[in-house]
């Protein structure tokens, strides 16, 4: 097979997921009623069902799904460590951390949510890019993943730590912290779509200039880039894809390291390659994830996070057992 | 990288430029006593059973309701006034005994585990050992169907997450971080598991198991404590019989079969101790982390490389525990801190520190 009609293949595996999240869910109403919405009749109640409930998820589920691959796939060229994750790294539990404090002090509007999210994502890169410039840390992939592991469980601690203080924001915080995409509406979506343009730009900025940095430093700089500049963008996007994915959906574990991983096995290693098979795989994923949450439990519902989590564990795994990790 | 630099084993001197301060305080050149037992692991245990001690009589004086040292002691002797009887005997008694058996059990086992895996980092918290206990536990405790013991599940749980982490293991060793990964996974699939039982449970059921599930000793029943109390009686006389067994593994593998010990054998042992032990602890607390990294490390620091500080490991266990429950329940006053909480807060930072260091040593 190949490369393109791959590409193309995956492009309709997600066409397939999102329609199949629009038709299925838990509620009495069965496919063909939803099927008959989609077509442009139903019933009125069965269209709210449609419209207002599925609809703002699945595009959720699209945004996010994009933003956490996209982040992942950069810090993982950047570190260049494969297992290089957010979630894993303490970013997402960073913005998750900042977030609960707002919410703590009494933030609610979702702009805000969305700017202080980012801002602990950002202080959480700073942490990583920090870790890796410790000599031996920076050359062990797995030292750093631990390193990261240990950080996101001190930063949940802290997070526990702020729900006992406040019922009423613990009943809030406790359900986002989990992962999840349910009961997000418009307003949120609009809060974040600034900040993800603005990312998705700098994405198509520095991707060359990316690719020639993983050459070695040297290199880049022989074909006139300048790495430190390369660097604090990307970190800067990362914050901002990770930031805005945390508002939106709670820190997800996992997906920012198997959407590269399945990227890369398909697409081969070139970041810019990566990148572009990056978009179709990760809503797949964060989509079939959300759909099956809202299936396998039915009356109730599971957090999108534990499903990633049971997807994404396993794959991390198989990476550390395999004989040696490459290094990107 | 040094590798030549290395010691050939832990207890050869060549290590003394690495070793930490407190074992140049007091090091004998010439042994002349060596017939007669080493006086140093004695002192040691001595030393932590005084802090042991002093930190319970603060755990049993302070409260909503503060009560002098000596009213404490007439109220253990049972000569103190009815209130404070009822306050000692009832309400803090029976906690301080879970934390202290709680915090000797995971030391214990986590001492018994880095030792045989020649990991430091290789404790039943780290690799996912606790949450699989836990997993199980709160599946028997919400009810799929299995109307089983949580001690028994807890087990069961733990048992199943060591032969995962161990067989996986299997290709690489248990020494490298890789081991460690591996763990990492296990763990966070058991807690998604734990968070999926959560979630489908009434809200009531999943607020009243959350503390639980972060470790506290707030939803303790009296009898899990007491058979956490016998089966660590029974785990530490075996522990202390396997110690001797359990030094030799340090060496290469020739020189311990060369010894007469079993090596395959000595580490099943080791691990069939542990993971009673981790089981019974989390039926009790629930899943705290990091007191069985950091008290095994302390009773290492004191004592000198070599010896494996079985008792020093759950008497030092059992004072941080105490000290973290007494912290829990008195810095936030009328609200209380679960003391899994308070352990990962203190104890995150000091394994960053080890995982951040430049060397990448992490034998124990």
């Amino acid at each position: 097979m190949t490369n393109t009609t791959r590409y193309a293949l995956l492009w309709l595996l997600l066409a397939t997921v999102c329609l199949l999240s629009l038709l299925l869910g838990a509620g009495a109403s069965g496919i063909q009623d939803a099927f008959a919405v989609i077509a442009g009749q139903g019933s009125d109640e069965v269209r709210f069902m449609v419209m207002e409930l599925r609809l703002p998820r699945l595009v959720i589920g699209l945004v996010t799904g994009l933003a956490l691959g996209v982040a992942g796939a950069l810090l993982q060229t950047l570190t260049r460590n494969p297992l290089a994750e957010p979630g894993l790294l303490g970013v997402s539990a960073g913005s998750a951390f900042a977030v609960a404090l707002a919410i703590l002090m009494g933030a609610s509007t979702a702009t805000l949510t969305t700017l202080v999210s980012q801002t602990g994502a950002l202080a959480g890169c700073a942490l990583v890019l920090a870790a890796t410039r410790i000599p031996g840390v920076g050359q062990d992939p797995i030292r750093l993943v631990l390193a990261g592991a240990t950080l996101t469980g001190l930063l949940l601690s802290l997070t526990s730590l702020l729900m006992l203080m406040d019922q009423r924001a613990a009943d809030e915080i406790r359900f986002w912290v989990t992962g999840s995409i349910a009961g997000k509406r418009w307003p949120q979506l609009g809060a974040a779509l600034p900040s993800m343009a603005l990312a998705a730009a700098l994405v198509i900025g520095i991707a060359r200039p990316l690719a020639s940095l993983a050459l070695g430093e040297k290199v880049a700089t022989g074909l006139g880039h300048l790495p430190g500049l390369i660097r604090i963008l990307v970190i800067v996007v990362v914050a901002l894809l990770v930031g805005g994915a945390t508002a939106l959906a709670g820190p997800l574990a996992f997906v920012g390291l198997v959407v590269p991983f399945a990227a890369r096995a398909l697409g081969g290693a070139d970041i810019r390659k990566t990148l572009w098979f990056c978009l179709p795989i990760g809503p797949t994923v964060i989509i079939a994830a959300d759909t099956l949450s809202r299936l396998l439990a039915k009356p109730s519902e599971l957090p999108l996070g534990v499903i990633t989590a049971l997807i994404g564990a396993p794959v991390l795994m198989v990476i550390v057992r395999s004989r040696r990790v490459p290094s990107l | 990288m040094t590798l030549s630099a290395r010691p050939l084993s832990p207890a050869d001197s060549g290590a003394s430029a690495s070793r930490p301060w407190s074992h140049r305080l007091w090091q004998p050149q010439h042994c002349y006593w060596s017939r007669f037992p080493d006086p140093r692991p004695v002192l040691v245990n001595l030393g932590f059973a005084t802090v042991l001690v002093i930190i319970a009589g603060l755990y049993l004086a302070t409260g909503t309701l503060s009560l002098s040292l000596p009213e404490v002691v007439h109220s253990l002797l049972g000569q103190g006034s009815a209130m404070h009887q009822f306050v000692i005997t009832e309400l803090r008694g029976p906690r301080l005994l879970a934390a202290m058996f709680t915090g000797a059990g995971l030391s214990l086992a986590g001492c018994l585990m880095q030792t045989l895996a020649r990991n430091r980092l290789a404790t039943p918290g780290i690799i996912g050992i606790d949450n699989a206990a836990t997993a199980f536990a709160v599946a028997s405790v919400v009810g799929t169907g299995i109307s089983l013991a949580p001690q028994a599940m807890a087990l069961t749980g733990a048992a199943c997450a060591t032969a995962l982490a161990f067989g996986l293991a299997g290709a690489t060793g248990t020494r490298g971080y890789r081991f460690i990964i591996a763990g990492l996974a296990i763990g966070a699939i058991s807690g998604a598991v734990t968070q999926v039982m959560l979630s489908t449970v009434a809200l009531d059921t999943a607020n009243a198991a959350y503390p639980w599930t972060v470790g506290s000793l707030n939803s303790r029943s009296a009898g899990s404590v007491q058979i956490l109390g016998y089966g660590l009686a029974l785990c530490y006389l075996l522990a202390l019989l396997l110690r001797r067994s359990l030094a030799t593994l340090q060496f290469p593998e020739a020189v311990t079969t060369a010894l007469g010990v079993h090596p395959g054998r000595v580490r099943l042992g080791g691990l069939v101790l542990s993971v009673l032990l981790t089981g019974l602890a989390v039926s009790v607390a629930g899943p705290v982390g990091l007191v069985a990294l950091i008290a095994p490390e302390l009773a290492r620091t004191f004592n000198r490389p070599g010896h494996i500080p079985v008792t020093a490991s759950a008497l030092a266990g059992a004072t941080l525990m105490t000290l973290s429950d007494l912290a829990g329940r008195t810095l936030a006053a009328p609200l209380e801190i679960p003391v899994g909480i308070v352990t990962a807060l203190a104890g995150s930072p000091f394994l960053l520190w080890i995982l951040l260091r430049k060397s990448p040593d992490i034998r124990p």
